[in-house]
């Protein structure tokens, strides 16, 4: 079974972020299991991205602490996170265009002396992506989504043990996006960590086991994507309408 | 005792004026549009070209220096017309940009005015405390300098060009949505800038021998003085960088001399950015939540 | 072997291919053969323009490639001349003392480069701070040394002599060949080849490829795992180093040094070389610096006093309206690769890199 109950693999206590006068995360407490899927979901503007950029350590909170493998590295700057095993990848693409594919997978793989990677989760991503093909291409001549997927690839090569995805799918056609959907699940019933911040609700449903739902900075509900999706209060906060979670 | 606290108090005075005279026109133009004016020293020596042309053609000294205000001021504005703003949003461009027109401008004054131009002399005599004698004209470029930050203040909060740069430095985008006309804005700031740098230029140069090459002295303190301040507020940036600095020049000056002053605050410099790389002026958006709660 | 070679013929330069390096084989057996038909004099004028190459080299490496822009380079390129200039002066007594001048010419700019580029690096200040930061460095240095005129300012028995510098400096000897005239030629010319060759190389393995990561996106590149700012120090340590070559070659080329070697218009002429030449091909700038600098040559010696404004002019020409720099665009241009075999690579540097 992907889920056991031992320590969450990246935790979050209390992230918070305030900009001037606006609160973008308000005490986030957060956990990922090892194998577990969450899927983070909020309207637009409920801190989805300063979430995201608060656990891989883009910006540093103003208060909380995050944990990754029970280590508290909130102090760290993020390529030491990223060497201790995150992976992530970013909303709008970030390959390196100048770069072929197999130049910018290269990048990727020799990030730090470690060589005890384990890259199985990467194998199977790039050949279920089939981005061999285009090995010798350079980057900025690729179509968006397999922009995309090379993004993953990268953010996989190192063998993490928790991937960030920030919309992995955005820009995909409902097709490459349903794909995207089914490798990721793979990946996830292989024993990869994941969490995906995304807006597409059918992606949504068909990869998350549990989702998080983000409101004006706060955790507004989490539980399992069924039970949390079907609810009033969720629906009316992405009309605009609900303020406080409904007991 | 009081002769000894008031000449240490001057000599404070008039470093942290020199520095903010050498570097307020550059902090206007990084604060707008993240660009670093390279020629910034050559618009102060067009600024002193100016007022000694004028000063040896009778004008008075105080309008020979309105006039080296305006006259590199529009020289700036046709200049960002010209050649700058093809460069927003490619600051490093920009700043090699203003090198080369640094060079010609330093080299093509060599070629057309000679290696001298006619001194100004320093006017206002001195005045003496105890054994000390202090120049009434750098008590005046102290007072000149309040004039001057309170002159900016008006202007940024307190006029409508002031009000749309304001937006325009925090968010060109909807400024421009808005109805702002950003262009407009940036070509009045960079005149605004390069006008400051003429005035300052002018303002110093009874202080200093005016030469082609005279921008350089000012170059390193205007450079220091802008990276310890940042660009995040002008006024706050200049003004706070400037009494900052000059509170660690003053005693290193007085100890060792006026270059081992300079050195001191290249190091300062290194050591501030480690701590504050946006600069002093960052401090504010740090502390304002702070006082907010 | 075979790998290096196949790391030479990558694509982050101008020119690949059997032709390409015919061609070049040929330049630098012309270059070698020089001596055989040229005076003494204009040997060593060659060799002048020939000695900036590892500096600008060394920019380009880091603006072009890596995006960072330094302003200070010849603040290294002095830092070495003067430290030659002291320890072989001070030991030229002995046989390996020159040698040991140049070794610790190399180390100090080296070292220097280190302490001054951890304070810059490590804070991850925006992109405009480091031009403008070493820049300072470049002119107090200038002025510092511009001081050092009275008597006390000596170290062993060498004295630092102020404004008009540091004369008599020994020519470097190794084994019984000491380096001056012919000798002093053929050494520049083999150290600009073999520096050449090393970067490219280097651009094209794997560090290199970091820094061009760094330079188009440097989160992504973070977020990768890498140290940014240990890749922008080890850049900005090789290419002061690289300044460093030069500075050690210009006091062999007039065994003299002054601080007006490291002042405010020397400062602008590496950048200008790099610029009007393409900073993102080594090979586009080792042609303009050569060219730039026989240009000024040309015009300072026939007493045109307006090489800087002409050098300048051309720098705000090629910022505005071929920012990729001349050579590159030329090498680059189809029509003229249809007129020579030889292969260019798409390369990585656009407008809007490193800028």
């Amino acid at each position: 079974m992907a889920s056991d109950a031992a320590e969450p693999v990246l935790r979050a206590e209390g992230l918070s972020k305030r900009f001037g006068g606006v609160v973008a995360s308000d005490g986030i407490d957060f956990g990922l299991r090892r194998g577990e899927m969450r899927c983070v979901i909020g309207p637009n503007g409920a801190g989805k991205s300063t979430f995201f950029a608060l656990l891989c350590g883009i910006l540093p909170p103003d208060a909380g602490r995050v944990f990754l493998k029970g280590r508290d590295v909130t102090h760290l700057p993020a390529f030491r996170r990223v060497r201790m095993g995150l992976g992530l990848t970013f909303q709008t693409n970030r390959a390196f265009h100048a770069l072929t594919v197999a130049e910018n997978l290269e990048t990727a793989r020799r990030a730090s002396a470690r060589s005890d990677a384990d890259d199985a989760h990467f194998r199977a991503a790039y050949a279920a992506f089939d981005l061999a093909a285009s090995a010798r291409r350079p980057a900025r001549e690729l179509p968006h989504h397999q922009l995309q997927w090379l993004e993953i690839c990268m953010a996989l090569r190192r063998g993490p043990d928790v991937l960030l995805l920030d919309e992995p799918t955005a820009g995909m056609s409902p097709g490459e996006t349903m794909f995207t959907a089914d490798v990721l699940k793979t990946l996830s019933r292989d024993g990869l960590a994941l969490i995906v911040v995304e807006h597409d609700v059918a992606f949504v449903r068909k990869v998350a086991e549990t989702v998080t739902v983000l409101h004006q900075g706060a955790v507004f509900a989490e539980g399992p994507v069924e039970a949390v999706t079907r609810r009033e209060d969720v629906r009316q906060i992405y009309l605009g309408r609900a303020r406080e979670p409904a007991t | 005792m009081l002769p000894e606290l008031t000449s240490v108090l001057y000599q404070f005075g008039t470093n942290a004026a020199f520095l903010l005279l050498s570097a307020l026109g550059l902090i206007v133009i990084l604060g707008m549009m993240n660009i670093i004016n390279l020629a910034h020293g050559e618009f102060m020596m067009l600024g002193a070209y100016a007022a000694s042309f004028a000063v040896h053609r009778g004008i008075p000294f105080p309008l020979a220096i309105i006039a080296a205000f305006f006259a590199t001021g529009l020289f700036g504005i046709v200049l960002e017309r010209l050649v700058i703003r093809r460069f927003y949003g490619r600051e490093l461009g920009a700043l090699v940009t203003t090198w080369g027109i640094s060079l010609i401008l330093a080299q093509g004054a060599l070629l057309l005015f000679g290696p001298y131009m006619p001194p100004i002399p320093i006017p206002g005599g001195a005045v003496s405390v105890g054994v000390y004698s202090f120049s009434v004209y750098w008590l005046i470029l102290i007072g000149i300098c309040v004039v001057l930050v309170a002159g900016l203040t008006l202007v940024y909060r307190a006029t409508p060009f002031g009000l749309q740069a304001r937006a325009t430095m925090q968010n060109p985008t909807i400024a421009r949505s808005l109805g702002i006309r950003t262009g407009r804005i940036y070509m009045l700031t960079f005149g605004l800038g390069a006008g400051l740098a003429g005035l300052s230029g002018a303002l110093l140069a009874p202080t200093t021998s005016i030469a082609p090459y005279m921008g350089q002295q000012f170059v390193a303190p205007a450079f220091i003085t802008v990276v310890v301040g940042g660009g995040a507020n002008v006024i706050a940036g200049a003004v706070g960088s400037s009494t900052f600095l000059s509170l660690i020049e003053t005693p290193v000056s007085l100890a060792l001399g006026t270059f081992y002053g300079t050195m001191a605050l290249l190091v300062m410099a290194l050591l501030i950015i480690r701590v504050l790389p946006a600069g002093i002026s960052s401090l504010g958006a740090r502390l304002r939540p702070a006082i907010a709660r | 072997m075979m790998r290096l070679l196949r790391l030479l013929n990558g694509p982050h330069d101008l020119g690949q291919g059997r032709a390409f390096w015919s061609g070049m084989a040929l330049l630098a057996a012309a270059f070698l053969a020089y001596p055989a038909i040229a005076s003494s004099f204009a040997a060593s004028n060659v060799a002048y323009y020939l000695l900036n190459i590892p500096m600008a080299l060394g920019l380009s490496l880091l603006w072009g490639y890596g995006g960072v822009l330094s302003f200070g380079q010849v603040a290294f390129y002095g830092i070495a001349g003067y430290t030659y200039g002291i320890v072989a002066g001070n030991f030229q007594d002995f046989a390996w003392g020159t040698a040991a001048g140049a070794v610790a010419a190399l180390l100090a700019a080296g070292l220097s480069a280190a302490a001054f580029g951890y304070f810059v690096f490590y804070a991850r200040v925006a992109a405009w701070i480091v031009p403008i930061l070493t820049l300072v460095l470049a002119l107090l240095l200038s002025t510092f040394l511009g001081l050092t005129a009275g008597y006390q300012w000596r170290v062993g028995g060498i004295q630092l002599g102020g404004y008009n510098g540091m004369t008599g400096i020994p020519a470097l000897q190794i084994g019984g060949v000491t380096f001056q005239d012919y000798a002093f030629f053929y050494l520049v010319a083999v150290v600009v080849a073999a520096c050449y060759i090393a970067l490219r190389v280097w651009v094209n393995a794997h560090r290199g490829q970091v820094l061009m990561a760094i330079r188009e996106d440097v989160l992504r590149t973070e977020l990768l795992g890498y140290d940014v700012r240990l890749e922008q120090l080890r850049a900005f340590v090789l290419a002061s180093v690289l300044a460093g070559v030069s500075g050690l070659l210009y006091v062999q080329w007039g065994n003299y040094i002054t601080p007006s070697a490291i002042g405010l218009q020397q400062a602008a002429l590496p950048v200008i070389w790099v610029a009007v030449g393409g900073r993102d091909s080594l090979l586009a700038v080792a042609i303009s610096t050569f060219l730039l600098n026989q240009l000024s040559y040309v015009l300072s010696s026939s007493g045109n006093q307006s090489a800087l404004v002409i050098v300048g002019g051309l720098l705000v020409a090629v910022m505005m309206f071929a920012p990729e720099g001349i050579i590159v665009g030329l090498g680059r241009a189809r029509w003229l690769r249809a007129l020579a075999p030889w292969r260019s690579a798409v390369g990585p540097g656009r407008p809007g890199h490193g800028e």
